[in-house]
């Protein structure tokens, strides 16, 4: 009785926490609200959902031994503590992606976007980490490609694999634009992103060669040498005769950031990558512990308001209506195709009961969504006006502070140009205007938490310290990316000419890589020189195909359960599946076709074209922007026909076994009795 | 009690170690022992170059 009495106090208090979101109407609410809200949603869908999945569903059965005890090697098949294991999958399936996407998002207001983030990760995004770690923990920790193979037949897989190819291409570029726009003409934050390089390699050396399996040792050196470069970064930016030296402009961090991905995928992993791969998650880890203990202490009052005039489609950070777009700018920390692949990576592999899957699949998703509410609360407590100027494109605001507060004044927001001029002195940079790409505005509000939190005087080194944070792990998914992206090009060309296929020949890695390199290269480089900003035309393409990818691992998931004989429950990831292709569809076309020339790839093409007609527009630049335009275009039909050919494929795949023209089997791993005792 | 402690300190180290993905020798060598005693132990930095160049061999392992 007093459990039941107990969920029934935590439902009313996320009830009323969404009320008073809903209802507030006023100066400013606080971010409490928001927090408990999105808690309490996540219990009850963790106690209630989460467990119906678990038993009736998938019928997870501790009986039955896991991969990591039948196969258990001490290498990769170990059998882990579950809140180590939650630890260790948080880690791998947290990145950048849930603290950007939100940030953007919050153009609509916070609402929106924390609407889809709760209720998106409840119904979906859990749903299909949750399946996907099910599937694979029962197929020996197979990966969601493979099973794609095994479960819907060749051709999805082929499509699964040529899709992840195409993700990483648009992911990279879009995470690097990220960066570039966070560092550029900052002295400070390039200084200490470029000490990690180093910092980096000595690690590599001394894992290796100095005192080999030290990893713990030599990261907390690590870690102590990256404070110290931060701080040290403060006095490089005050240096008259240093300053210049480490002030980039966009384009230099571009070719920078291209030339330092191949670098990392061709040299050997335990120099640069590996070492790198531990700090960033230490770094991850800490930091996201502290913004959630800061939050908490410090409460702000979200001053943006729960719905902006900008659902109408005009925003100045990307174009489109709130629907579908927030639905496709929030990508990871609602739902997360990428998250497939972890989840059928090393996390299946170290299970040590069926029920585990629950707590790590499941709420280990959770988890990533309320690292994207945090997200939502840092942006959504600064001033709408300054959130503006900071994400606005530089095009839009134009050059000074003077025109950029006329110009967000005009959008109905209060703003001086002392405030803007005021907060980049107080945070140490020149300007902060035009810095499309959220981390910065994050890096601000995290800022203004943790200076809160833990002390005024340090405004400018907790912001660098979260520029920091950003962009050294959004480097190590550009490293690890390109590496991986690398792999799979090799795979594919190697069935054209054998050589070409051998990971470790050096004239084979040296073009894989190059190639790999070239194609995020040149959409990063075109982001930086776009007029509209970059994130415009790159984010809601990232967004897409993230959730293309989810589309397939929803139909990988779909297919393991008719077949599975669980027919009746198929609605668990038929009704997210129906969601992500309606958005992702929606959004496709109307990136593609709508008649707004910020909003449609083809309509921004012909409006260029006018322009160099009337000699409005250079002609060498207009052709390379129509150019980029219908490139655009391409990506994104193709993305939507593969999303369309898989869901068919498996639909297929799904009637026949209905109709009892195929049989219901799946390809699982045998049963086998657990040896530990119950 | 000092070696309780000492415990201790190694549950946490090797939980901290397994939440970063880090290759755990020492549990690695006791499975050797027990499942597979006739097999030669490698030495740690064999283990360790062997770990890495299975962890970033294929496939991504983390995430956007």
């Amino acid at each position: 009785m007093l459990p039941k009495l107990a969920w029934l106090l935590v439902a009313l208090a996320g009830a009323a926490a969404w009320g008073v979101l809903a209802l507030h109407r006023g100066e400013t609410v606080s971010a409490a609200w928001l927090v408990l809200a999105a808690v309490g949603t996540y219990l009850i869908g963790f106690r209630f959902y989460s467990r119906f999945l678990a038993e009736q569903v998938f019928g997870l059965n501790d009986r039955r031994a896991t991969p990591a005890e039948r196969l258990t090697n001490g290498r990769d098949f170990v059998p882990t503590t579950r809140w180590v294991l939650f630890g260790h999958h948080f880690a791998a399936i947290a990145g950048a992606g849930p603290l950007v996407g939100p940030v953007l998002a919050a153009q609509f207001g916070y609402l929106p976007g924390t609407i889809w983030i709760v209720f998106g990760v409840v119904f979906a995004g859990a749903v299909q980490d949750f399946i996907i770690l099910f599937g694979s923990m029962r197929r020996d920790g197979k990966s969601l490609g493979q099973m794609a193979k095994e479960e819907t037949g060749a051709v999805t897989g082929v499509l699964a694999m040529l899709a992840v190819l195409a993700i990483m291409v648009i992911l990279l570029a879009v995470l690097a634009l990220v960066v570039v726009n966070a560092l550029k003409d900052s002295p400070w934050g390039v200084f200490a992103i470029l000490c990690t390089i180093p910092i980096a390699v000595l690690m590599g050396f001394w894992m290796k060669v100095w005192r080999p399996g030290h990893t713990l040792e030599a990261s907390a050196a690590g870690v102590v040498l990256l404070i110290a470069s931060l701080i040290g970064g403060r006095y490089v930016a005050e240096s008259a005769t240093l300053a210049p030296l480490f002030t980039w402009s966009g384009l230099t961090l571009a070719y920078a950031v291209i030339g330092y991905g191949f670098v990392a995928s061709v040299l050997p992993v335990w120099m640069l990558l590996c070492p790198r791969d531990y700090l960033s998650t230490f770094m991850k880890v800490g930091t996201i512990l502290l913004l959630a203990f800061g939050i908490l202490l410090v409460l702000p009052p979200l001053r943006m308001p729960a719905v902006t005039r900008f659902v109408d489609g005009t925003g100045p950070i990307f174009a489109g209506k709130l629907f579908p777009f927030v639905f496709i700018t929030i990508a990871c920390g609602a739902i997360s195709g990428f998250h497939a692949l972890v989840a059928s990576g090393t996390t299946p592999k170290m299970l040590t009961r069926e029920s585990d899957a629950r707590l790590i699949g499941y709420g280990g998703m959770l988890m990533e969504s309320f690292v994207a509410v945090m997200a939502m609360c840092a942006a959504a407590l600064l001033d709408p006006g300054v959130y503006f100027a900071i994400n606005a494109p530089l095009a839009t605001l134009g050059g000074t502070a003077a025109s950029a507060a006329e110009v967000i004044r005009g959008w109905g927001f209060t703003l001086t140009p002392e405030q803007i001029t005021g907060l980049a002195r107080a945070v140490g940079e020149q300007t902060l205007l035009g810095r499309a790409g959220g981390a910065p505005s994050l890096a601000v509000g995290m800022a203004h938490i943790l200076s809160g939190a833990f002390g005024q005087s340090l405004m400018a080194l907790w912001y660098h310290f979260a520029i920091m944070f950003e962009a050294l792990f959004i480097l190590t998914t550009v490293d690890t990316g390109t590496r991986v992206g690398r792999f799979m090009l090799q795979e594919v060309v190697g069935h054209l000419w054998e050589p070409l296929g051998r990971t470790s020949w050096y004239p084979s890695t040296i073009l894989a890589s190059a190639a790999v390199v070239a194609g995020w290269g040149y959409f990063l480089v075109q982001g930086v020189m776009d007029p509209l900003g970059g994130i415009n035309s790159l984010w809601p393409l990232f967004g897409i195909s993230n959730q293309l990818l989810a589309a397939v691992a929803l139909c990988v998931g779909t297919t393991i359960l008719i077949k599975g004989g669980k027919g009746r429950y198929a609605w668990v990831t038929l009704v997210p599946l129906a969601w992500v292709l309606l958005v992702t569809l929606t959004a496709g076309w109307q990136k593609v076709f709508a008649d707004d020339p910020r909003l449609g790839f083809l309509a921004h093409a012909a409006v260029t074209a006018d322009q160099i007609a009337t000699g409005a527009m250079d002609p060498a630049r207009g052709a390379r922007l129509i150019f980029n335009d219908r490139l655009d275009a391409v990506l994104a039909i193709t993305f939507m026909v593969v999303t369309v050919l898989v869901v068919a494929a498996s639909a297929r795949e799904w009637v026949l076994v209905l109709t009892r023209r195929k049989p219901a089997t799946v390809k699982e791993a045998p049963f086998v009795e657990t040896a530990y005792a119950g | 009690m000092p070696g309780d402690r000492a415990r201790l300190l190694q549950r946490i180290i090797s939980a901290v170690r397994a939440v970063a993905g880090m290759p755990d020798y020492q549990a690695y060598v006791a499975h050797l022992r027990r499942c597979h005693p006739e097999r030669p132990v490698p030495s740690e930095r064999l283990f360790y170059d062997e770990f890495v160049k299975r962890r970033y061999g294929d496939g991504p392992t983390r995430c956007c």
